[in-house]
């Protein structure tokens, strides 16, 4: 209803005044006149639906006078919104800058003229993110963070693992199974923190923290592949100072190929994937193990195969030795024996030839003094009664009988007289 | 295998005993004493040498199980 004032102004009740005004806003503001508004977000509210306090980008706080947008965007529409967000990384944050498209959304009933939201500039968001990103690198790179973890010694035999990771997810599974199926004994020290969302950067920063107070060998933090929304807290500063400035090596394994993170760059090694890290500590022992255990093993059994084998090959060549040289000695002795032999047969030969022509000597000589041819030559022999052989004057005595022995027989006679040659 | 020492001092009369047979210093009479002093040698190291290797071939599979990356 119009009433009419003095200066026939009309005047309007205020649900018609809303009205008109709705109908004026939305003629060039409404949802059929929808226009891009940008600024830095002052506050920002969820529970189903969204709502932003939208101010000029730089403005301070403390003016009073600054222009604020009420901006909102129903659950419907947000939930698409916020899954694409999410999906790049993103979160409204206080402090961000953004560009919304929407409309001018009167709420009468609390006298408020809103900006309801229908669409978010991402690509916009995205650049923002990724400048911010780069500024970090930068500040990180200035400060000799990219290259401090890195600067740390691996133990030669990192089998004192700590783990930052969540329980129970793919990463962590992929992760741990490579180590408890490998050949070595890991101990694994986890701390279970989140690995994605708002709550992960600070849990991350508490668990990296507690591991290199636990004197562990090497940090590995575990995640598996997501969305750039999900990996988005391993671009946090806080993680990625906290792994730069830790005492103990940090490994990273997080999320697929190509993704390469804050947390990535900083850390003294970088795997492609959980599984990828999992590998890559088990070769560091594997190979620790080949250099220190399974080589020399290898030369210990080459060793005593040498050693077996020298001591086989010396005792049957001493063996051989010994029967050859005994052969050898026998046979010696056996043709000494044989020469002398020999030698005493050829001797005796020529003693006894000796011996013969001796006897023969000896014979011819005793031929020369045979009674019988002195007999035959007129020779006797006269022997006294007894036979004995009458040699000379004194054997015999006058009156005596003798026997004169002559070459063809004997006689006997008697002694007479005796004479003496001399006389 | 009495009377034999350890391994190397067990070869070093072994090798004594061979060279002496070289050389030609032994007798007949003590020919048989060395003979039989050497063969109780060589049997001592033999069986000292197989007993070696069958410990060998006791611990040869766990170490193997070291060497094969088992």
């Amino acid at each position: 209803m119009l009433s009419e004032t003095s200066s026939e102004e009309p005047v309007l009740e205020v649900g018609e005044f809303y009205q008109l005004l709705t109908a004026h806003l939305e003629s060039s503001f409404g949802r059929r006149r929808p226009h891009w508004v940008r600024g830095e977000i002052a506050k920002v509210y969820e529970k189903g639906h969204v709502y932003v306090d939208l101010v000029d980008a730089g403005s301070a706080s403390s003016d009073t006078k600054r222009p604020v947008l009420n901006a909102h965007c129903w659950a419907t529409p947000w939930a698409p919104l916020k899954r694409r967000l999410a999906d790049e990384g993103i979160s409204l944050r206080v402090g961000m800058v953004v560009s919304f498209h929407g409309y001018v959304d009167v709420y009468a009933p609390q006298g408020k003229i809103g900006f309801s939201i229908t669409e978010i500039d991402v690509e916009g968001l995205l650049g923002d993110v990724a400048r911010r990103r780069q500024e970090l690198i930068a500040r990180l790179r200035g400060e000799g963070l990219l290259e401090r973890n890195k600067s740390m010694v691996v133990a030669p035999v990192p089998l004192r693992v700590g783990l930052v990771a969540s329980p129970g997810t793919e990463g962590c599974a992929d992760f741990t199974g490579q180590l408890l199926n490998s050949r070595f004994s890991f101990q694994i020290v986890l701390v279970k923190t989140q690995v994605q969302g708002e709550a992960a950067p600070a849990q991350i920063v508490g668990a990296l923290r507690a591991l290199d107070d636990a004197g562990v060998d090497v940090i590995c933090v575990v995640r598996g592949g997501g969305s750039k929304g999900d990996l988005a807290c391993f671009d946090d500063e806080r993680v990625a100072r906290t792994i730069a400035t830790s005492s103990t090596p940090v490994f990273t394994g997080i999320g697929h190929t190509g993704d390469e993170s804050v947390a990535d760059l900083v850390a003294h090694t970088r795997a492609i994937t959980p599984t990828k890290l999992g590998e890559e500590i088990v070769e560091l022992v594997a190979l620790w193990y080949d250099v220190h255990v399974q080589r020399p093993a290898g030369r210990v059994v080459e060793a005593v195969t040498d050693v077996l084998d020298e001591a086989s090959t010396y005792l049957a060549e001493r063996r051989r030795t010994m029967i050859f040289a005994v052969r050898d000695r026998l046979r010696a002795e056996e043709r000494h024996l044989l020469g002398t032999r020999e030698r005493l047969v050829i001797q005796g030969r020529h003693v006894v030839e000796s011996a013969t022509r001796m006897l023969v000597s000896s014979r011819q000589l005793l031929a020369a003094y045979d009674p019988t041819r002195r007999l035959a030559q007129g020779w006797s022999i006269v022997t006294d009664a007894q036979g004995a052989v009458v040699k000379s004057l004194g054997g015999v005595h006058v009156g005596d009988e003798v026997h004169v022995l002559v070459s063809d027989g004997s006689f006997t006679s008697n002694v007479t007289q005796t004479k003496g040659s001399s006389t | 295998m009495s009377n034999v020492s350890d391994w190397n001092e067990a070869s070093s009369e072994l090798n004594a005993i061979v060279a002496s047979f070289d050389e030609g210093e032994v007798s007949v009479d003590d020919l048989f004493v060395k003979l039989e002093r050497a063969t109780t040698i060589i049997e001592a190291l033999e069986a000292r040498l197989a007993l070696t290797k069958a410990k060998v071939e006791e611990l040869t599979p766990r170490i193997a199980k070291v060497t094969e990356g088992e």
